[in-house]
């Protein structure tokens, strides 16, 4: 049994796809893992990153399988789970054997390996909707746009490119508190990943702009006037947003509260 | 070309003011609007409107009072949806669209929060007896200047607090008057403060349609409340208003829309004229329409008029007026939940109105969804077999969605699907095993008889009242009282005792 330890990225587990396929692997007895724990009678292969592999391997994804399944792909792989590298690279050797329409990759739901690649991706794309929905942005003094959120999954890229997309002559900043990582999108320019620590904190010593408590202090007032008494629904509501993000948005927070 | 030449004959023509507009777009460039913008302190503009002959002096309240007043005033307002446009960034402006629409918050009522919903003013010359803001109501009044609702779309926008602007208005002088203002205010959204986010505003009934036109071009849904089923409830509660009235720009924006599908046909960048289709909404429960009436105008409007969507609205009282009904148990939200649950079916499932409801039962089971209540009176179509059946008759099944249907058709071309496939692929096996087989066999024995399948579908807690006295789940007559698990509340004791029943 063949192990291929990679490094907790899609560049990671890109190369380690590559270098299986480059030894002929046998693919029902060949692993991806890309957590340090051990297993019986495996015949461990440290595989680096490497991004011109990696960007073989995406290439050759996305011509045979579309973008929408690449994407699919991606996204389970941002879940901390320790069964995903193998989940997807099973579902990878399945799609090149049977060559499956555009968007048709995991259809093939009987097969434990597509079925799990499906269950990641939909979490971590639940999660991706919901942080899209309910990150708030606080201006700073300079003008930046400052977010921060606590993810279970690792979709910050994601978020940047769809705010990227959305706010393209801002500057902001999102940081993802857990993992200590922060996308900062220079407005007009392209956005790019860091370390958060040092930087973060820094962007929360700075003070809020003159306005911002204003507009706060509205959306707030907003959000309280309309909803309508008769129709009062708390459990709906939390049911909706649930609490893990009401804690990062203003207009649950107290006022003059920090998020 | 064609339209450019429209517009500017039409702003020449009509708008003087709006010339002075035009200048200013080649004077703001990108985001160069919010370094010029007033702090938010002066921005008070001095707004002065004559209602019915009385001058009314806006500038003494402040932004968040105003905010407060007309986001009251739209909260009866249901459509807060920002979905159907999917438009990328274009580099340069705030915002993009989202096919599948954004919600970024939820209200105590449970309800999304899209979009800053809010009316333009509420002023309004019409006295519709449903309604807070009919004119012989005495509530505070105040209306936006088109600034200031420009300002705090952007402001909210850029801090993710909202998808879009959900603009709705009273009727200001004439339907003519509100609408400009209404069209001012995107012409500048959209061109000065070069907002690119969604947008959903009404058209009001009786403007003039080159304003509706003008309208849509830069807005993404447009919607005219249809208020009330039948005509002759309008008449009774809404006077001011005329179902012929209505119907007008409703069948002028979906001209306008088929239209617009020709001309991007042929040229790609053409404006688009409401990108997102035209919704509309319908009060429940204010007068006495059955649900069979109301599900048929949905439908007709839906064939008739291509709308994406039809709202349902249950009726809160918020006026006291004789021709307003009483309602002891607050807002119809049950009657409300299976008229929407009825209308996912017309759109996405194949159903027809005279399917789910008839003359003979015009309203829904209080126990069933419509689904359920469907098929336990047609288990001469089940069971139905997953392996093979179509994937029409599979979305007939209860406990089988869009997706889950979509998801079977797809996987059963590789394997043979079992329960336990089904359970992972998202069919919620508890309403669909009386109703599904898998290769031949059901789930467990199961006998395919109505009373069988209605008490085992109902839930546990309200089952006890398909007791012995031979009450029946078919359809709730004045007697089903005694055995609901409900309780009655203090204040249903205290409208007891007071005789308010």
């Amino acid at each position: 049994m063949r192990v291929y330890q990679c490094e907790d990225s899609l560049e990671g587990v890109c190369t380690a796809i590559y270098r299986a396929y480059e030894e002929h692997a046998d693919h029902q007895d060949t692993w991806i893992r890309t957590d340090q724990e051990l297993m019986l009678f495996g015949e461990y292969i440290p595989v680096e990153s490497d991004s011109e592999r990696a960007e073989k391997v995406l290439r050759t994804l996305r011509r045979s399988f579309g973008q929408e399944d690449l994407e699919r792909l991606g996204m389970a792989l941002t879940t901390p789970e320790a069964d995903k590298a193998q989940a997807v690279y099973r579902t990878v050797v399945h799609g090149l054997r049977t060559r499956p329409a555009p968007g048709h990759l995991l259809d093939h739901q009987t097969d434990p390996y597509i079925l799990q690649t499906f269950r990641l991706a939909k979490k971590a794309g639940r999660e991706f909707g919901q942080l899209r929905e309910f990150i708030r942005f606080r201006e700073l003094e300079q003008g930046i746009l400052y977010a921060e959120n606590c993810m279970k999954n690792d979709v910050l890229p994601y978020l940047m490119v769809h705010f990227a997309d959305r706010f393209p002559q801002e500057d902001f900043a999102i940081r993802d508190i857990g993992r200590e990582l922060m996308g900062i999108h220079p407005a007009g320019g392209d956005w790019y990943l860091t370390g958060s620590h040092a930087l973060g904190e820094a962007l929360r010593q700075t003070g809020y702009s003159v306005q911002e408590m204003a507009y706060e202090e509205l959306f707030r007032y907003f959000c309280h006037k309309i909803a309508i008494k008769e129709r009062k629904n708390i459990d709906l509501q939390n049911r909706m947003m649930p609490k893990r993000f009401q804690k990062f948005t203003i207009e649950f927070a107290k006022k003059g509260e920090n998020c | 070309m064609c339209y450019i030449y429209i517009e500017q004959m039409f702003i020449t023509e009509n708008f003087g003011i709006l010339e002075k507009r035009r200048f200013l777009i080649t004077r703001f460039r990108d985001n160069e609007w919010r370094r010029r913008m007033e702090p938010l302190e002066i921005a008070e503009e001095k707004v002065q409107i004559q209602v019915q002959g009385v001058t009314v002096d806006n500038s003494s309240l402040s932004l968040m009072e105003k905010l407060g007043i007309l986001a009251d005033s739209a909260k009866y307002d249901v459509a807060c949806t920002s979905s159907g446009v999917e438009r990328k960034g274009n580099g340069r402006d705030l915002g993009n669209c989202v096919k599948s629409g954004i919600c970024h918050s939820f209200s105590s009522d449970g309800r999304c929060i899209s979009l800053l919903k809010i009316l333009m003013t509420n002023e309004c010359i019409y006295d519709c007896k449903y309604c807070i803001n009919r004119c012989s109501n005495d509530v505070p009044r105040a209306t936006f200047t088109p600034e200031e609702i420009c300002r705090l779309t952007m402001e909210f926008y850029r801090r993710n607090y909202i998808e879009g602007l959900f603009l709705s208005s009273g009727i200001i002088e004439s339907p003519g008057r509100t609408m400009e203002l209404m069209y001012r205010t995107l012409y500048l959204l959209r061109n000065v403060y070069r907002f690119n986010g969604y947008v959903h505003v009404k058209a009001i009934p009786g403007a003039p349609p080159e304003l509706i036109r003008m309208t849509g071009f830069l807005a993404d849904r447009m919607s005219v409340n249809l208020e009330l089923p039948t005509a002759e409830g309008l008449r009774e509660l809404a006077p001011n208003k005329h179902r012929r009235n209505i119907l007008t720009p409703m069948r002028q924006i979906q001209n306008g829309i088929q239209v617009n599908r020709h001309d991007l046909m042929l040229y790609r960048h053409a404006p688009k004229f409401v990108a997102g289709g035209q919704s509309t909404q319908m009060i429940i429960g204010a007068t006495g329409e059955s649900d069979y009436q109301i599900l048929n105008v949905a439908e007709s409007l839906y064939q008739k008029f291509a709308l994406k969507r039809v709202f349902y609205s249950a009726f809160v009282k918020v006026n006291e007026d004789k021709a307003l009904p009483a309602l002891p148990g607050g807002p119809p939200l049950l009657r409300e939940h299976r008229l929407y649950q009825a209308d996912w079916l017309l759109r996405f499932y194949g159903f027809e109105a005279h399917e789910l409801l008839d003359e003979k039962r015009p309203f829904f089971n209080v126990m069933l969804d419509p689904k359920e209540d469907w098929a336990v009176r047609h288990l001469e179509q089940f069971p139905v077999e997953i392996n093979r059946a179509s994937y029409e008759r599979l979305l007939r099944v209860p406990g089988i969605g869009v997706r889950s249907a979509r998801r079977i058709v797809a996987a059963r071309r590789s394997a043979r699907l079992r329960f336990e496939d089904l359970g992972r692929i998202g069919v919620v096996l508890k309403r669909a095993v009386y109703f599904i087989t898998c290769s031949g066999r059901m789930m467990y024995p199961t006998r395919l008889e109505e009373d069988y399948i209605v008490r085992n579908l109902t839930s546990e807690k309200d089952r006890v009242q398909f007791g012995s006295d031979g009450m029946s789940y078919r359809q709730m007559s004045l007697f089903d009282d005694g055995q609901y698990s409900l309780q009655p509340q203090q204040e249903d004791a205290y409208r007891v005792v007071t005789g308010q029943l």
